[in-house]
């Protein structure tokens, strides 16, 4: 692994809430086709690791370098620029315009002309989206809507993923269906998702990292990590896996 | 609230639109020779105040920007041209360089209100107050130490005597009155089919998505702030247009342009036509300006109070405005009868 080249590396990395550290210091670092899991309970701290990373919210102290460039006083729209692919947890897309015109927004932030339209029209089949391309994306089903995002984070393709609960909200069979997905998209692109629900982390993840108290108390391969005498204490005892 | 906009704005227009257009252009084109003077001084105005809507209407409805000053670029184009024109003695140029100048305000203004990251209701607030405060200032410069050139500002007098605008390829003389009448309705034409084209384009789809979301499209790698501002700037010179020409048609400019009855008209036209497509609020600017002269003419006193009342209605019945009210229901009138063709 360590051959790979860093796609994103935090150092020391701060935000502080007050009085609180909600992210403690953390030093992570994220290589060249890895799909990472980052679990941990509730207020342990990723969901904030989560906003500094795609510059949503900016850190009080440390590093953030992204593709080898410094980000760590960037604007969203700038990390998202350099090929990073943004999904917080709630859908969050164009409700009153077309599917096809959400995705066509997205891809057009990269491509140009035809090839705009030809990167919407595979990433619809590719998501078997293209039945419902005329629809407005606020009359869609949740599960649905969220797939549209992923489309639309997908689309431009980025060098790196960046998913906050992608899961979130969705039945059984569409979240194996979201899984199945994220693994495919992993064959060509790094891959971070920010998770609790365990089910779910046991069908995707490879490397997981696990937070607590805005730190990072472990890293490793999921057994690992599940076996893990400290994890299943703060975490893992709780939610009964 | 998802189809409170028409979400196809994206698209190409389809024939009938071209055709409706080409109508526009000819219907346009022979007014003035069936027509007497005064009712093309009436349209002429209307045009202008059309223009005025337009601006605004794009503004809200397509960029999410809700400005109550599209009258500061509408005062600042009226003087600009009136100064430059008299000054220089020529029309062309100060005809271009007033469309413009507005717009270099507009770039500032917006720079610290966009980049400056304030709340829509701010930025709402901030535009009415730098139109009053306007309005104030061109009030206070009666004294003959307020002198631009040869011109003397003449603080709430206003400036008479605009030069009319002399184009080359026509001739020597300002333009007629049927000539005014052409260049405020071509305009209002242009304008209207230049945003709807605009709006087919790149720049135009992403300021609709970002109306739409502005969060999603950052996190898509737009820097929502630049097209915001372009989106005002734009606003702005269609406002500036309107008051190159009213300044043109009436040979005056006061500080009353930039007041808050002139403001809050605009409001009026905007929110009874509809923002939700381009030609609402130029079909609003036309009926409350018919309807106040009506008003005025059957000698109701009280025409503000009864414009008031009519905003009011719209406001809380009609929130769409009048035409998308009206495309509603003749889409209803449309299914029901389909249904009932059906039935038989």
């Amino acid at each position: 692994m360590t051959g790979l080249a860093v796609m994103l590396q935090t150092t020391q990395l701060e935000k502080r809430f007050g009085g609180v550290r909600a992210v403690a210091g953390v030093d992570f670092t994220l290589r060249e086709g890895e799909l990472r899991c980052l679990i941990g309970p509730n207020g342990a701290g990723k969901s904030t690791f989560f906003r500094l990373l795609t510059g949503q919210m900016k850190p009080t102290a440390g590093a953030l370098m992204i593709c080898g460039q410094d980000v760590t006083r960037a604007r969203a729209n700038e990390i998202a620029a350099l090929g990073v692919g943004i999904k917080n947890q709630i859908p969050d897309v164009m409700n009153g315009l077309s599917v096809s015109e959400n995705l066509w927004l997205a891809a057009s932030q990269r491509f140009r002309g035809a090839q705009a339209r030809r990167a919407v029209e595979k990433v619809a089949e590719r998501l078997f989206l293209t039945g419902i391309l005329n629809r407005l994306v606020g009359e869609l089903a949740h599960g649905q809507r969220q797939w549209v995002e992923i489309a639309m984070v997908i689309v431009g393709e980025p060098k790196i993923v960046l998913l906050d609960e992608p899961a979130a909200g969705m039945s059984d069979e569409e979240t194996a269906r979201t899984a199945e997905l994220i693994r495919e998209i992993n064959k060509d692109t790094t891959i971070i998702v920010v998770e609790h629900d365990m089910p779910f982390i046991r069908q995707i993840a490879q490397t997981v990292t696990v937070f607590h108290q805005g730190r990072i108390l472990l890293e490793g391969l999921f057994d690992a990590v599940v076996a893990d005498p400290t994890v299943r204490e703060v975490y893992l005892g709780r939610a009964g896996v | 609230m998802a189809t409170e906009f028409a979400s196809d704005a994206a698209k190409q227009p389809k024939l009938w639109w071209w055709g409706a257009v080409a109508a526009a252009a000819v219907i346009l084109g022979i007014v003035p020779t069936m027509t007497d003077i005064s009712l093309q001084l009436d349209l002429s105005i209307l045009f202008v105040f059309m223009l005025l809507a337009m601006s605004m209407g794009f503004l809200w409805g397509y960029a999410g920007i809700l400005s109550f000053g599209q009258t500061i670029f509408f005062g600042l184009g009226g003087y600009a041209y009136t100064i430059l024109a008299m000054n220089m003695g020529t029309t062309g140029l100060p005809f271009l360089m007033a469309v413009l100048l507005p717009v270099v305000f507009a770039a500032v203004l917006g720079y610290f209100m966009i980049y400056g990251q304030i709340s829509d209701i701010y930025l709402s607030v901030i535009t009415l107050v730098v139109t009053l405060i306007f309005e104030k200032s061109m009030r206070s410069t009666s004294g003959p130490e307020y002198v631009i050139g040869t011109v003397r500002l003449n603080g709430q007098n206003g400036i008479p005597g605009v030069p009319g605008l002399v184009l080359p390829w026509i001739g020597d003389a300002p333009l007629s009155i049927a000539g005014v009448f052409y260049l405020s309705g071509g305009l209002v034409l242009c304008v209207y089919v230049g945003l709807r084209m605009i709006l087919t384009t790149r720049f135009g789809r992403v300021i609709v998505g970002i109306r739409e979301n502005e969060r999603r499209m950052e996190l898509l790698g737009y820097d929502a702030r630049w097209y915001k501002l372009l989106a005002f700037m734009l606003a702005a010179l269609i406002a500036s247009l309107s008051g190159v020409l009213y300044a043109i048609w009436g040979n005056f400019v006061a500080p009353e342009m930039f007041n808050l009855n002139q403001a809050a008209q605009v409001v009026i036209w905007v929110i009874v036509g509809g923002r939700s497509t381009l030609i609402g609020p130029v079909v609003g600017t036309g009926v409350i300006q018919y309807l106040s002269n009506w008003l005025g003419t059957v000698g109701v006193g009280q025409v503000t109070v009864v414009l008031g009342a009519i905003l009011m209605i719209f406001v809380l019945v009609f929130p769409r405005g009048l035409l998308p009210t009206l495309g509603a229901a003749i889409a209803a009138l449309w299914s029901a009868k389909d249904r009932k063709g059906r039935g038989k």
